[in-house]
C-alpha cells in the first residue's frame, strides 16, 4: 500500500479534529491563562513578615490615627485605629492611599539646594534695613512652626506669617452641639476630623446654607439653597436683612431653631461679623465654641517671633520669602502674597510638587512626603482639647530631600534638630493629660517616664490634654481675610499630592470633580465633557465641563487646586467660556 | 451551618466620600486608571453612584449609593452564563467567586449582571514605578482580558479562615472578618456579617422596615441590603436604573 500525499493530509486533518475531542487543547487554554497571569508585565506583590505600625496622617489638619500593615518595613495598606478618641477609627479616601505618595510620578525628587542656600544668604545680606525675611507657614502650631518663629526672632527683620485661624483659634465642640448652622462649610466632607464629625452626627441637626447641593448639603437635615454668594447675606437676614432667595418664613424658622434647640454653633467660610453675631446670640461661646489651651512648649521657645498674618505685612517689604508647603494647610491666594514682595524678592518653596506656591518660586526644594516625614500635627478645629501626635516615618525618604525646619533653623543660627524631643519633654513635664496608644489602655502622662512618653509618641500614640478648670468662654471676634472664593470649591486640599489610585473617584467613576474639572448646570449651554476655560480677571485655566443639576444656573463648581484658588480667590468674578 | 455573608448599607449615612472605593482598590490590588480609562471602562469593584429624586435645582435632592457585586443567592445570572465555569457560588459562604485564570474575557457575565457590578480588565495592570512595592501580598493582580468583581475580600476571608483553623475552629463554622470597604467607611454606613446568624447586626438590619434591595423584583436574592428613610431612594432601588443622571447613558 502506498501512502499518498492525500493520505497525509487526511491523517493530519483527522488528528486535528480528534484532538479537539481530547482534554489536551482545553487544558492548554487553562495553562496558558495561568501562565499569562504571571508573565513579566504583571507585578508580583512582595512577600515577607507582616508587621503592624502606627502613625498619624499629616495629609490634612485632622491628623487621623493610622494603622499601617507592612510587609517588612514597607506599608501595604493603611486603616484607621479603632477606638481612637479623636479619629474614632476613620480614615478618609486620601488617607487610605497615603502610602502611595512616595512613588507618585509628579513628586519632586531633586532641587538646587546649595544654590538656593547661597541665594538666600546673599539676599539676606543685601536686603537693607527695611527688607523682611518671611517664613510663611500654612499649617501653624507644629513644632516646625516654633522652629520658624525662633529662627525669625534671631534674624533682624525676620517675620513669621500664618493664615488667619478659623474661629480665632478656638475649637468647636461638636459633641455638645444640638444644632449646627453652616454657611457653606463642608462639615461632612473634610472640615474637621471625619470620624469625630460622623460620631457626633447623630447628636445634632445640621442646617446647611449653600448655593450648591454639596455632599454636606445632601447629608444635612435641612438644606437651604441660598442664592449664589449670598451666604453672608443670609446670616444677616437672620437678623432681619432681606434678599437671599430664601423665604422669610424659612429664615425665621432657622433663627428660631437656633435659639430653641441649643446648644448651637454657627460656622462660616470666614469669621464674618454676621456669623460672630449669630454665635453670640445663640450663646455658643463656652458651650459649643471653646477656648483651647496651647500645646506646651519649652520656656525658652516663648521668646520667639510672634505669629502674624499677611494683612499685617507692609506691601513691598519682603525681600526673602520661604514657604513651607511640605505640610498642606490653608491656601492663601498668591494675589494676597504677591503685593508684599519687594522688587526682585527671592521666593523659596519647600514642596513635594510644582503645583502650589512652587509655581511662583525662584527655587523649589524637594521635601519628604507622608509617610516618610517626621512631623507633628496640631489639634484640628473640632478638637476641644489640645493634642500632640506625630507622624512617624514609615519608609525612608530618598536622598536629597530637604527638611524645611532645619534649613530655616540654620539661617537663624539655632539648633532645631532636637525640637520634637524637647517639646515632648516639655509636655511631659506639665504632668497633664493622657496618652492613647492603639491596643493599650489610656495612661496618664504622669504615670509614664519621659523616655516611655517619647517612645509612645514616636510609635503613633496621641497625647490629649485634660480640660482646663480655669477655662473662660472665648471672646468671639470677627475676622475676614477676604480669601473666600468666587466659585464653589470642593476638596480644599491645596497643592498636596494624592495617590494615583484616587482615579477611582475621578476619572473612573466621576464621583468627585477631578483637577481642572468644573461642574455647571445643564442649562449652561455646554456639553458634558466639553473643553472650556475658567476665566477671571487674574487669568484663565483650561478645564473640562461636567453637567450637574446640583449646581444652580450661573454658578461654577470646581475642584480646588492651588491654581484654581489663585485664580478665583477673593472677589474675582469667575466664568466659564468656550475655547 | 453554612454562612451567608451579606451587607447592610445605610444610604442616609453615606456622604459619597469614596473611602470604600479606594480601600477596595488598595486591598485587592486594583491598578490606577489607565490613560484611556473613563467612567464606563474603569475598574471599580465597588462604585458609589450619585442618584437624585429627578427634580431640578433647587428641589433636587441627592443620595449616594455604593454598588458592588450583590452576591445573588438565587439563579445567580453570571454563574449561569459563564461558558468557562469561571464564576461560582461558594456554598459555605454564599459569596459569588470569580476565577480570573479560567476567565476567557467573553463578558457574557457582564451582560447578564443586572447591577453593572462586573468590570473588564481592558489594560495590563500597571502601577507608577515603585508603587508596586505597596501591593497587598494576599491578592494576585489580574491580567488584561479578564472580568473582575467584588468577592467580599476573599484574601481577608482566607486569612481569617487560617486563623480560625489554627485555633481549632471547624471549617464549617463561619469566621469573623470584615471586607476593606466596611473597615474604611468613616460613617459606619456599611456593615458586614452573616445573614444566617439571626443575632448579627446585618441580619437584624436586613429586616428593618426601611430596608430594600436593588432590583428585588428580579428574584436574584441579593445579599446587599440597603436602608433609607427617604421614599424616593427606596423606590429607586427597584427602578431599572437611576432615574436621572449620567448613569442613564451607561450599559
Amino acid at each position: 500500500m502506498t501512502t499518498t500525499r492525500r493520505d497525509l493530509f487526511k491523517f493530519a486533518g483527522g488528528a486535528a479534529l480528534g484532538a479537539l475531542l481530547t482534554p489536551a487543547p482545553w487544558r492548554l487554554i487553562t495553562d496558558t491563562a495561568l501562565w499569562s497571569e504571571n508573565w513579566p508585565g504583571i507585578p508580583r506583590p512582595a512577600r515577607g513578615e507582616m508587621r503592624t505600625k502606627f502613625t498619624n496622617c499629616t495629609l490634612c489638619p485632622a491628623g487621623c490615627a493610622v494603622q499601617a500593615r507592612c510587609v517588612g518595613e514597607q506599608p501595604v495598606s493603611l486603616a484607621g485605629v479603632a477606638g481612637h478618641p479623636l479619629s474614632h477609627g476613620a480614615l478618609c479616601a486620601f488617607g487610605i492611599a497615603g502610602h502611595h505618595l512616595p512613588y507618585h510620578p509628579a513628586r519632586l525628587r531633586s532641587g538646587a539646594v546649595q544654590e538656593a542656600a547661597a541665594a538666600v544668604a546673599q539676599a539676606m545680606a543685601g536686603r537693607g534695613a527695611r527688607g523682611r525675611v518671611v517664613v510663611f507657614d500654612p499649617r501653624p502650631g507644629r513644632t516646625a512652626s516654633w522652629t520658624y518663629r525662633r529662627a525669625m526672632a534671631a534674624i533682624p527683620g525676620g517675620t513669621y506669617v500664618r493664615p488667619a485661624p478659623a474661629l480665632g483659634g478656638n475649637a468647636v465642640n461638636l459633641a455638645a452641639a444640638r444644632t449646627v448652622l453652616s454657611f457653606g462649610v463642608p462639615v461632612m466632607d473634610g472640615w474637621g476630623t471625619p470620624g469625630n464629625v460622623m460620631a457626633a452626627r447623630e447628636g445634632f441637626r445640621l442646617i446647611q446654607v449653600e448655593a450648591v447641593e454639596s455632599r454636606t448639603a445632601a447629608m444635612a437635615d435641612v438644606w437651604l439653597p441660598v442664592r449664589a454668594g449670598q451666604e453672608r447675606a443670609m446670616a444677616a437676614a437672620m437678623g432681619g436683612a432681606p434678599g437671599t432667595g430664601i423665604a422669610d418664613e424659612q429664615v425665621r424658622q432657622v433663627a428660631q431653631e437656633l435659639a430653641e434647640n441649643g446648644p448651637a454653633v454657627v460656622l462660616g467660610l470666614e469669621d464674618w461679623p454676621e456669623i460672630v453675631a449669630l454665635n453670640r446670640r445663640c450663646g455658643a461661646a463656652g458651650r459649643t465654641i471653646v477656648a483651647r489651651r496651647g500645646t506646651p512648649v519649652p520656656e525658652a521657645w516663648k521668646k520667639s517671633a510672634p505669629e502674624t498674618e499677611w494683612s499685617a505685612v507692609e506691601d513691598g517689604s519682603v525681600r526673602v520669602l520661604l514657604i513651607d508647603e511640605a505640610a498642606a494647610g490653608d491656601t492663601v491666594p498668591w494675589s494676597a502674597i504677591q503685593p508684599k514682595l519687594a522688587r526682585g524678592a527671592l521666593v523659596v518653596a519647600f514642596a513635594c510638587t510644582r503645583e502650589g506656591y512652587a509655581r511662583h518660586a525662584n527655587y523649589t526644594l524637594p521635601t519628604a512626603v507622608y509617610p516618610e516625614m517626621v512631623d507633628d500635627i496640631p489639634a484640628a478645629v473640632d478638637s476641644p482639647a489640645s493634642v500632640f501626635r506625630m507622624s512617624a516615618s514609615l519608609v525612608a525618604a530618598p536622598e536629597g530631600m530637604v527638611n524645611p525646619a532645619e534649613f530655616v533653623a540654620r539661617l537663624g543660627g539655632i539648633d532645631g534638630g532636637a525640637a520634637l524631643r524637647e517639646r515632648a519633654d516639655a509636655i511631659h513635664r506639665t504632668g497633664r493629660g493622657s496618652v492613647f496608644a492603639a491596643g493599650q489602655a489610656s495612661r496618664t502622662a504622669r504615670e509614664m517616664k519621659p523616655d516611655e512618653f517619647r517612645k509612645a509618641l514616636t510609635e503613633g500614640a496621641c497625647w490629649i490634654d485634660e480640660p482646663d478648670p480655669k477655662a473662660k468662654p472665648p471672646v468671639l471676634v470677627a475676622a475676614s481675610a477676604g480669601y473666600a472664593s468666587s466659585v464653589a470649591l470642593t476638596e480644599q486640599r491645596g497643592a498636596g499630592l494624592v495617590s494615583p489610585l484616587l482615579s477611582k473617584l475621578h476619572e473612573e467613576s466621576r464621583l468627585r470633580l477631578a483637577r481642572h474639572e468644573v461642574a455647571l448646570h445643564p442649562s449652561s449651554g455646554f456639553r458634558d465633557g466639553e473643553r472650556a476655560a475658567l476665566e477671571t480677571g487674574r487669568g484663565r485655566i483650561e478645564v473640562v465641563v461636567t453637567l450637574d443639576s446640583s449646581v444652580p444656573p450661573g454658578v461654577v463648581q470646581a475642584a480646588a487646586g492651588a491654581d484654581v484658588v489663585d485664580l478665583c480667590g477673593g472677589d474675582a468674578d469667575a466664568r466659564v467660556v468656550r475655547i | 451551618m453554612n454562612a451567608r455573608y451579606g451587607m447592610t448599607i445605610d444610604v442616609d449615612r453615606c456622604n459619597g466620600c469614596g473611602a470604600c472605593m479606594v480601600a477596595c482598590a488598595v486591598e485587592n490590588n486594583v491598578p490606577p486608571a489607565h490613560a484611556g480609562a473613563n467612567d464606563r471602562n474603569g475598574l471599580t469593584w465597588i462604585r458609589v453612584y450619585k442618584v437624585d429624586n429627578g427634580q431640578d435645582y433647587p428641589d433636587k435632592r441627592s443620595a449616594y449609593i455604593p454598588v458592588l457585586c450583590q452576591q445573588c443567592g438565587n439563579d445567580t445570572p453570571c454563574v449561569h452564563v459563564c461558558p468557562q465555569q469561571a464564576v461560582d457560588v461558594d456554598p459555605t459562604t454564599g459569596v459569588v467567586g470569580q476565577m480570573p485564570e479560567r476567565c476567557l474575557g467573553c463578558r457574557y457575565c457582564m451582560a447578564a449582571c443586572p447591577y453593572h457590578a462586573r468590570y473588564f480588565n481592558w489594560w495590563d495592570p500597571a502601577w507608577p514605578k515603585g508603587m508596586e512595592k505597596t501591593l497587598n501580598p494576599d491578592v494576585a493582580p489580574r491580567m488584561r482580558g479578564v472580568v473582575e468583581k467584588c468577592n467580599f475580600c476573599h484574601g481577608r476571608w482566607h486569612e481569617a479562615r487560617q486563623r480560625a483553623a489554627a485555633m481549632g475552629i471547624p471549617e464549617t463554622q463561619p469566621v469573623d472578618y470584615v471586607p476593606a470597604c466596611v473597615e474604611a467607611c468613616p460613617s459606619g454606613a456599611i456593615r458586614f456579617g452573616d445573614l444566617n446568624d439571626g443575632a448579627s447586626e446585618v441580619a437584624r438590619g436586613a429586616k428593618e422596615p426601611n430596608s430594600f434591595r436593588l432590583l428585588e423584583k428580579l428574584g436574584t436574592d441579593p445579599k446587599i441590603h440597603y436602608r433609607s428613610k427617604r421614599d424616593w431612594v427606596r423606590e429607586m432601588g427597584n427602578a431599572p436604573r437611576p432615574a436621572a443622571g449620567k448613569e442613564n447613558q451607561r450599559g
